[in-house]
Formats: structure tokens, sequence, C-alpha cells
């Protein structure tokens, strides 16, 4: 019978530091056993548990794109225990992956739209994954127009900079790149997220928002999304919860009736407008 | 299926039937000792009121190891965690309650839910047989009408057992307890009539039900933010008895626990009132007071889970919550608040 608390064994191949406070590393794995590979088969905005054998498990964002054969990437925090250890470990240390699990921003349903993608500090993972999903020669064509804000509070906490600098330099999405406050030769937008949406963001019409990022982040842009008339159905948002299991069964993850975990993390506006705010 | 009866002179041999090649298990000892222990067929105890604990255990230990791994490098698979398999085993259990029945139906559509199946559930409810024996006297703490249930309830049963007179009535529910029960050599008897009556008098006996429905149709955001909540958790001790006898509280944490040569990965039954239960790493806590962690739990049983299971309640009226509770919080005065909340709304 599939178990699917069983992870699927992966050896770390490389791991990158990606800010300069050193507290956030992408871990790239390599199955030990090619055929898992196809069984995680995954889609943008979904999740894994990442297991250390003895250490435990927690629930991290797929920031590589089903584009990418061969390996999966994730960011990682380094926040508590697993983190932490994982912080430690090296290249060539096998450890474990749990999923896909939850559901995949709906991609499928927001074809012929603009996609405006709004991301703050580290929780531009998933979206990391949406984008390089989307400029792919065979699906770009798909989508209008792609907008992509992302901020952080200084040059060196932005992640992923090679990819976002190349992105900028292609004429099929706008790239806007933030930092909080002025620091010398930055040579890109200068303001929170909340305000630097307001300057650029796409009219409303046919486009929708996906936007991850921290609570504070959320709660100032929400407005400005909604001054600029987007509906609510259109504001796409993926949640954060404590989680063990990542299947619905263990208890810790819901919002009222839905579990973060297997009926998230994805969820539109609308729908949360309804659920209490409990995460 | 129609139904069957054992006359009081048989009943050693439907028992013996039921053990052949399987453990049985049944209600066995007084009170609070009274809990399901493997019975030798000529020792089965009809009477008693209920097991102590609920049955979840049976399919849900109280802590179970899930996988191990070694971290010998020189040895293949080092570090990889193994799955230590599903542990089930053939039993027949008789006994059961229809609220605790009702219990498991309800925990079995977590663990078998729209996207997932939970192996080490399914490798042992799939291998048990579950023969429950209907209230015809039930206890004063049960209240399972007001919930929805009956005392001659069969939600997740295989066979429903009954006492018609000195001898055991018997109603086959699904294709396994109905292979049971032919196989016990139990005669076919036309018992509907007998069980009507019989259920009507148990019912009779809880008085009656108070009516809960103005919940199920009540806006689930007014139910969450009605301010009684903070006078319902007053009392509150966070000590979470009642999650560990509810008969539908399923959550788990899972653990790694170390030695020199590897490790075990544990799942351990969890508490919603636990304030660990939902903090994230950050510090940041959903449900940081005693007031979130009550109100989570009873608009758990009372309005979550009936949204997601066809308007079953969480709640079975097993009423062990209610006795244990070191402070007296009574989910049935809970019901009547959120009853009230939703016709102010009305």
């Amino acid at each position: 019978m599939n178990n699917p608390y069983l992870p699927y064994p992966v050896r770390i191949a490389e791991i990158r530091v990606e800010t300069e406070d050193k507290n956030l590393r992408t871990f790239k794995f390599e199955f030990l056993n090619p055929e898992d590979e196809e069984k995680f088969a995954y889609l943008p905005g979904q999740f894994a548990e990442l297991s250390v054998p003895g250490q435990g498990e927690i629930p991290i964002g797929i920031a590589s794109s089903p584009s990418e054969k061969g390996f999966v990437l994730f960011t990682v925090n380094r926040v508590g225990q697993v983190s932490s250890y994982m912080h430690n470990m090296k290249a060539g240390d096998v450890m474990g992956i749990r999923g896909p699990l939850g559901h995949p921003y709906p991609l499928d349903k927001l074809k012929g739209r603009n996609i405006v993608i709004i991301a703050g500090g580290f929780a531009v993972t998933t979206l990391r994954s949406t984008i390089t999903y989307l400029l792919q020669p065979k699906v770009r064509p798909d989508f209008g127009k792609i907008t992509f804000i992302y901020g952080a509070r200084s040059p060196g906490l932005l992640l992923y900079k090679d990819e976002w600098m190349a992105w900028e330099k292609r004429d099929d999405i706008d790239v806007f790149v933030t930092i909080d406050r002025e620091v010398p030769n930055w040579g890109y937008k200068v303001g929170f997220v909340p305000a630097v949406t307001k300057e650029v963001c796409p009219p409303p019409e046919n486009t929708s928002a996906l936007i991850c990022g921290p609570p504070v982040m959320i709660k100032f842009t929400q407005p400005v999304l909604e001054e600029a008339g987007y509906q609510h159905e259109n504001i796409i948002m993926s949640l954060e919860n404590r989680m063990k299991c990542g299947l619905g069964i263990c208890g810790r993850c819901n919002v009222g009736p839905e579990y973060v975990c297997k009926d998230g993390p994805v969820f539109t506006l609308a729908q949360l407008n309804r659920l209490p705010k409990e995460y | 299926m129609s139904e069957y009866i054992v006359k009081e002179n048989a009943l050693v041999d439907f028992f013996k039937s039921l053990a052949s090649g399987r453990r049985l298990l049944t209600p066995q000892g007084l009170g609070d000792k009274c809990k399901l222990e493997e019975t030798p067929p000529d020792k089965v105890n009809l009477d008693f009121s209920n097991t102590h604990m609920s049955p979840k255990s049976l399919l849900f230990p109280q802590t179970e190891a899930l996988m191990a791994f070694h971290n010998d490098a020189s040895k293949p698979q080092a570090f990889v965690y193994q799955s230590l398999g599903d542990k089930g085993e053939p039993l027949a259990v008789f006994g059961i309650r229809p609220c605790d029945a009702k219990g498991l139906s309800i925990a079995n559509k977590v663990f078998q839910n729209d996207r997932f199946t939970d192996n080490y559930w399914k490798g042992k409810i799939d291998q048990a047989v579950l023969v429950g024996l209907a209230c015809d006297n039930p206890s004063p703490q049960c209240f399972c009408a007001a919930m929805g249930g009956s005392p001659f309830g069969e939600a997740g049963l295989d066979v429903l057992a009954f006492r018609q007179g000195k001898d055991l009535g018997l109603k086959p529910l699904t294709p396994k307890g109905e292979e049971l029960v032919k196989a016990s050599g139990a005669q076919t008897a036309n018992l509907a009539d007998a069980i009507k009556g019989l259920e009507a008098e148990a019912v009779k006996s809880q008085g009656v039900p108070p009516d809960y429905k103005g919940i199920d149709n009540a806006d689930l955001m007014a139910l969450f933010n009605d301010p009684h909540w903070l006078a319902t958790a007053e009392n509150c001790l966070n000590c979470g008895v009642c999650t560990f006898f509810c008969p539908t509280c399923h959550c788990f944490d899972i653990q790694d626990e170390t030695s020199e040569k590897g490790g075990v990965r544990m799942r351990n039954w969890d508490t919603c009132m636990s304030w660990l239960f939902t903090v994230h790493g950050t510090g940041h806590n959903p449900r940081p007071s005693k007031t979130e962690r009550v109100r989570q739990r009873f608009m758990h049983k009372l309005k979550y889970i009936p949204l997601k299971q066809d308007g079953v309640r969480g709640c079975t009226g097993c009423g062990r919550c209610v006795a244990m509770c070191p402070v007296n919080i009574d989910i049935r005065s809970v019901a009547l608040k959120m009853t009230q909340t939703a016709a102010s709304q009305a």
C-alpha cells in the first residue's frame, strides 16, 4: 500500500547561500531513485515536507519549476530545529522529501489572462517556480501580460538575483524590484511593496494577482489592489500554518473547515473572507 | 439483508466463530476499568455500560512507530526511512457501542479523505470486523440522540447486535458483517419490528433531545465571532482530557526519536488545547489563548465536521468529555449557546 508518510530519499546536490545574513539557503536535491522524480510530479504553488532523519519535517514551498528536470529546489529560512540542522548539512548528505502536497496556483484557470505577481521577502519561492514555469516558450503564449513586483528590506536580502536580473532583460515580463530604503549604486526601485504596486500594477481587467509575502505586506497591498478595482476572486494568496502530516489528518493547520495543507495553501481572497483569520 | 438470532445456549459457539482466525476483543472489567480486551469465547460479558476509553486506539494507537532508519554509512540505505508496516491483524471486536462506532466512522473519513489514505489506519480497519451492541439501557451520561445518533445507531458497524430477551439478535450491515454472521451459524429471523420497538424504548429513556439544528444553518463566521466564547472558555484549564477521551478526536503529532544507531519516527495523540499545537516557527500563534482553542474544539465538532461530512456532527454524544472534564464544561451547554447565537442572527 502507498505510504503517504514515507519520504522519498534525496541527496543534497548543492547548497547556495541566498542572502547576506546567511539565514536563507537554497537546497538542490536529487532523487536517489530516479523513478521517484516521476512520482513527485508537481505544479507551481505546491509544497513538500522536507524530512531530516532523526530531526523531523518542515513544510516548505517548492521553489523549482516542473519544467526544470533532474532536481528540485527549496529555499529554507533558518528558524527552528529542522531548518537549523539543515543549514549545517553538506552537499552529498542524504535526507528525504515528501509530497507534493497542497494545491498549486490555479494557472490552468488563468490561461488568457494577465498575471501580476507580488512577492515580499523570502515568500518569493513558489512565485519563482511560477515565473519559471510561465516563461517556458511553450507556455508563455497561453497568458497575457506578466508583471512581477518583488521587494525586500535591502539588496542583500533579495533571493534569486541572477534570475530576476535575467527576467528583467526580457520583453515578455515586466519586473519591478524594490528595497525599503535607498542605498548607493542601487539601480532599481525604492519603497515598500504596496507603494510600488500602486505605481505599476496593471489595470484589473482580465488580470489576476498572485500575492505571497509577510502578513504586513499583504495587509497593506490588499487595499491597493482593491482601490485599483481588483475583485476578491482575482486576488490569489498562499497561506502558511504549523503542519505535521500535510495530508489533512493531524488536525492543526485548519482555518475554519479548510485544512491549509490539503485544501490550500492557495486560496482566493474571496474564499478567505468567509473563513476565520486563524493563520 | 435479513436479521439473525443466536439463542442463549448457542452464544458461546457464536463467539467461538467470531474468534476463529481472529483475535476477539470485547469489553471486560467494571466502571473505569472497563476496556476492550482479548476474550475467551465463554467469557464474553453483555452487562456493561461502555468502555472507559473510546475504541479509537484500536485503529489509531496513542503512540505508534511509523518508520525507522539506520545511520551506518557502510550499509545500504543509510539515513533512508523504511516503513515499519501498518501492523494490522484480523480482529473481531464485539460490544462497541453505536456512539463509538459512529465516532470511528467520522474519523475514518478523515484518515481516508478525498485526497489521501492513511495506510496505518486503513491496514487496521480493513482487517477488523466491528460488531456493535445496541444500548437497550443507555447510561445517564449519554446523549447520542441529541447529536443525531441513536442507541441502535448503525454507522461504522459491520453488524449491529442487540439483546432479544436472553438471546442475541444480529443485523448485518456490510458484506463483511453478513459473511461473519452466516459463518457463525446464526439462524435467520425477521426482527425488524423488534428492533424498532427496542430502539424507540431506548431513545425515550434519554428524554426529549434538545434541538441544535440552528447551528447547521447558521453562518460560520457569526458562530465564530459570537462573544460567548470568552465566557465559555473561562473555566477551561486546557488540560485536553476531552480530546483524550473523545471518540472522534484524531489529532496527532509526529516526532523523531533517535538512538546511537539511527532513529524512529513516531506519531502520538495530540490535542488542540495545547499552545504548541499551532505555534509557528516565528513565534506567531493563530490560536494564542485558551479562548481560541476552546472555540476551535467546539466549532470543529459542531460546525466544521458537519460542513465536511454531509451534516454529521463530530460529537456522537458518548458523554465522556462531560464526565471527565475537571471544570464541568458540557458540550450540550455550548451547543445550546451556539444555537442561541444562530437564532439571534436569523
